[in-house]
């Protein structure tokens, strides 16, 4: 092939000019091979600059291009543009960043000068070697399917059906509305909470573009982002319905710590002890009371129970907590109230004031360490340490327990057969905490609630709000997805059938072909990381764009 | 001619923490020895131990791979497994009799410039006193 390299090596106004001697680095380039030109140029990322770029590939019929600037990070896409508007592939274009990694850090002008020719030298040694690659457009199918019709999945589905799109809405249980259809009030406006989740559910059901699945689960997503296969399965009728999304959802919410890994509280050895989610069960069919049908007079709230066990704090057990004692009050006035905390959790602009409210005549808030639950007679006797570590004991009628948070038990299914990793906690992993919080690392397959940690609903509604301007704004109708170019490649002659590719990939993107017993990548599931090459026994795989060759090229010329 | 010794180290700087620290120890102004050259990979994992050993061979003094922190690999445990090779290829250069103290792994965030500074200047002294790359000189 007959190259034609230009090198152009941009001044960023003082930033490279003063510290590296440029004229040297053209000095040092000029005569090596294929180099058609080596020019300077102020601002090379500047309209002028990009103009004076594109006048110049076609002036001298470059084939590649090198610029030496700044950090790929900045601007490698910028210049890759400029390439593709001149009509050369935009792969055949290298970066040589003497700006970031050059000259803002070496002081010395000659040292910099003599990095700034390595790095340049480099990058022409790099380029000779690539190959033009071609950017691939799929199909998309804009339909999205949901897992769990709690709070989470009603949300993220009204949403979604509001911008036509189909959604497949999936539910274990016999019916939807998940854990907070339990709940009578939410704090800390004490509005109503399950009469507006039964009308949600109500409009969900009159909504003809979104489909409900109850008493089934999902057995199996195959595909990638834009083409999911679907295998659900009807728990009660055995059959199993398939279907193709773009885009998954996983909204599993969570479960109670099962407290019986904590025997010293008693529960289910002695009447009168109960969960939290027992006690808002209670309260919503209007009937606080004992065992013996006679109304409590007296109960204790124990708040972080299993916390040490989980090694996370479940963020709303301490507010629904003092929602409960708002529950207490309001049916039985005169009831005597004592709350057992570890520590207080009320973060948020109205909460402390909530909390505030709360207090009052025959509501004690006591700091307490282990709590230990007997029977004294009809009554339940709590002792404990308090803040001065003395041993003191509290006689009540009633015990509630506000049990940790943990993931639903299908959160462990879920994640096995479809690669998604879980975090902290065992709940699903954020592909990054702050930047994307609702975005796993399968592309495609979102978290929204308590799927991905312990949450408020508040917190799990932005959730579900964040999902579907995510999903809406990545999976649009009639727009084609394009997938990563630089992916993995399998040489067939080369490859010995040993799978090892096909255990290390994290994302499953390698596939065995039985018949010809040769590991395959399904170059759209590929993410390009060049894992399976270093670990392929008999070199059959080659990363696009980061080949054995190229990194050797850009090597020799390193340790020059 | 006694001319002090520069030593060549090349520095495999995977494209999501580790090449994004580097940028920032230059947006910071940091101070990094100029016998570093960096490349860019986009994963530690790619870095296969023939690779490695190229350098060794091509005359490096030193080798740097460097890439995120465990448990914050970009695709996920790429790191993890550029740690496992990386330790069985340092057991082979030792049985090799080669320096295996000239090859470094270390873990650099994407805000971690200050301690990406330090982790080249730190290995930049210890190659400066391990001198020049033996295999260097029996090329030359």
């Amino acid at each position: 092939m007959n190259r034609k390299i230009g090198v152009y090596i941009c001044e960023c106004g003082p930033n490279i000019a003063e510290k590296i001697d440029i004229d040297k680095v053209i000095e040092a380039v000029t005569s090596l091979n294929d180099i058609v030109t080596v020019e300077r140029y102020k601002l090379l990322c500047s309209e002028a600059g990009k103009n004076y770029l594109t006048e110049q590939i076609k002036k001298h019929s470059l084939t590649h291009l090198v610029v030496a600037a700044c950090s790929p990070r900045d601007h490698q896409l910028t210049f890759m543009e400029v390439c593709e508007n001149a009509k050369i592939n935009p792969y055949l274009f290298q970066l040589a960043n003497i700006r970031e990694q050059c000259a803002w850090v070496t002081d010395n002008k000659e040292e910099a000068t003599k990095k700034a020719i390595r790095l340049t030298k480099a990058a022409i040694a790099r380029v000779r070697c690539h190959s033009p690659l071609e950017k691939k457009e799929i199909e998309s199918n804009p339909d999205i399917l949901i897992i769990g019709g709690g709070i989470a999945g009603i949300e993220a589905s009204l949403q979604l059906a509001h911008s036509n799109r189909k959604i497949y809405l999936v539910e274990k249980n016999s019916f939807l509305g998940g854990l907070i259809k339990n709940f009578e009030k939410k704090y800390p406006e004490m509005q109503p909470c399950s009469a507006s989740i039964l009308q949600k559910i109500e409009t969900i059901k009159k909504i003809s573009n979104i489909k409900i699945f109850t008493d089934s689960e999902v057995q199996e997503i195959l595909g990638f982002f834009g083409n999911f296969e679907v295998k659900v399965k009807n728990k009660k009728e055995k059959d199993i319905e398939s279907f193709n999304v773009g885009a998954v959802v996983f909204a599993t919410g969570s479960s109670l710590f099962d407290i019986n890994k904590n025997p010293q509280y008693g529960y289910g050895k002695f009447d009168n002890v109960l969960t939290s989610l027992e006690f808002e069960q209670m309260n919503l069919s209007k009937k606080i009371v004992l065992k013996n049908n006679k109304t409590p007079k007296s109960v204790a709230i124990i708040y972080c129970v299993g916390r040490t066990d989980k090694g996370y704090c479940s963020e709303i057990c301490c507010m629904y907590s003092i929602k409960f004692v708002r529950y207490l009050k309001d049916n039985i006035p005169d009831i005597k109230i004592v709350n057992f905390y570890s520590d207080l959790c009320i973060p948020g602009k109205s909460h402390q004031k909530f909390y505030e409210q709360t207090q009052g005549e025959n509501i004690d808030f006591i700091r307490a360490e282990n709590i230990d639950i007997t029977k004294k007679g009809e009554q339940l006797n709590i002792s404990y340490d308090d803040e001065t570590n003395r041993k003191k004991n509290c006689i009540v009628d009633m015990v509630i327990l506000s049990p940790a948070l943990e993931p639903s038990v299908d959160a462990a299914k879920l994640a096995e057969f479809t690669g998604v990793p879980l975090g902290d906690g065992d709940f699903f992993a954020e592909e990054h905490e702050k930047l994307n919080p609702v975005s796993t690392s399968t592309q495609g397959v979102f978290i929204a609630g308590c799927a991905q940690g312990p949450k408020s609903i508040s917190d799990t509604i932005i959730q579900a709000e964040a999902v579907t301007g995510k999903i809406l704004s990545s999976l649009i109708p009639g727009k084609k997805i394009e997938p990563e170019v630089k992916v993995s490649q399998i040489s067939e002659s080369f490859c010995i059938g040993c799978k090892t590719c096909l255990d290390i990939c994290s994302y499953g993107a390698i596939t065995f072909d039985e018949m010809n017993k040769i590991s395959v990548v399904n170059e759209v599931i590929c993410r390009g990381c060049g894992n399976c090459v270093a670990a392929c026994p008999s070199g059959a795989i080659t990363l696009k764009h980061f080949t054995f060759n190229q990194i050797y090229e850009e090597l020799k010329e390193a340790v020059q | 001619m006694t001319e002090q010794f520069e030593p060549r180290i090349v520095g495999f700087l995977c494209n999501w923490c580790s090449y994004a620290g580097a940028d920032l120890a230059g947006t910071s102004k940091l101070k990094i020895p100029s016998s570093l050259t960096p490349i860019r990979v986009m994963c530690s994992s790619r870095i296969d131990p023939v690779l490695i050993l190229t350098a060794l061979l091509q005359g490096a003094d030193g080798v740097l791979i460097a890439g995120c922190h465990p448990g914050d690999c970009h695709y996920n445990e790429g790191n993890y497994y550029a740690r496992r090779r990386f330790a069985v290829l340092k057991k082979v250069v030792d049985s090799l009799g080669l320096e295996s103290d000239r090859l470094c792994l270390s873990w650099v965030s994407a805000s971690e410039g200050q301690r990406f500074a330090e982790v080249v200047n730190e290995f930049n002294e210890k190659i400066k006193k391990m001198g020049q790359n033996p295999m260097k000189k029996k090329m030359l």
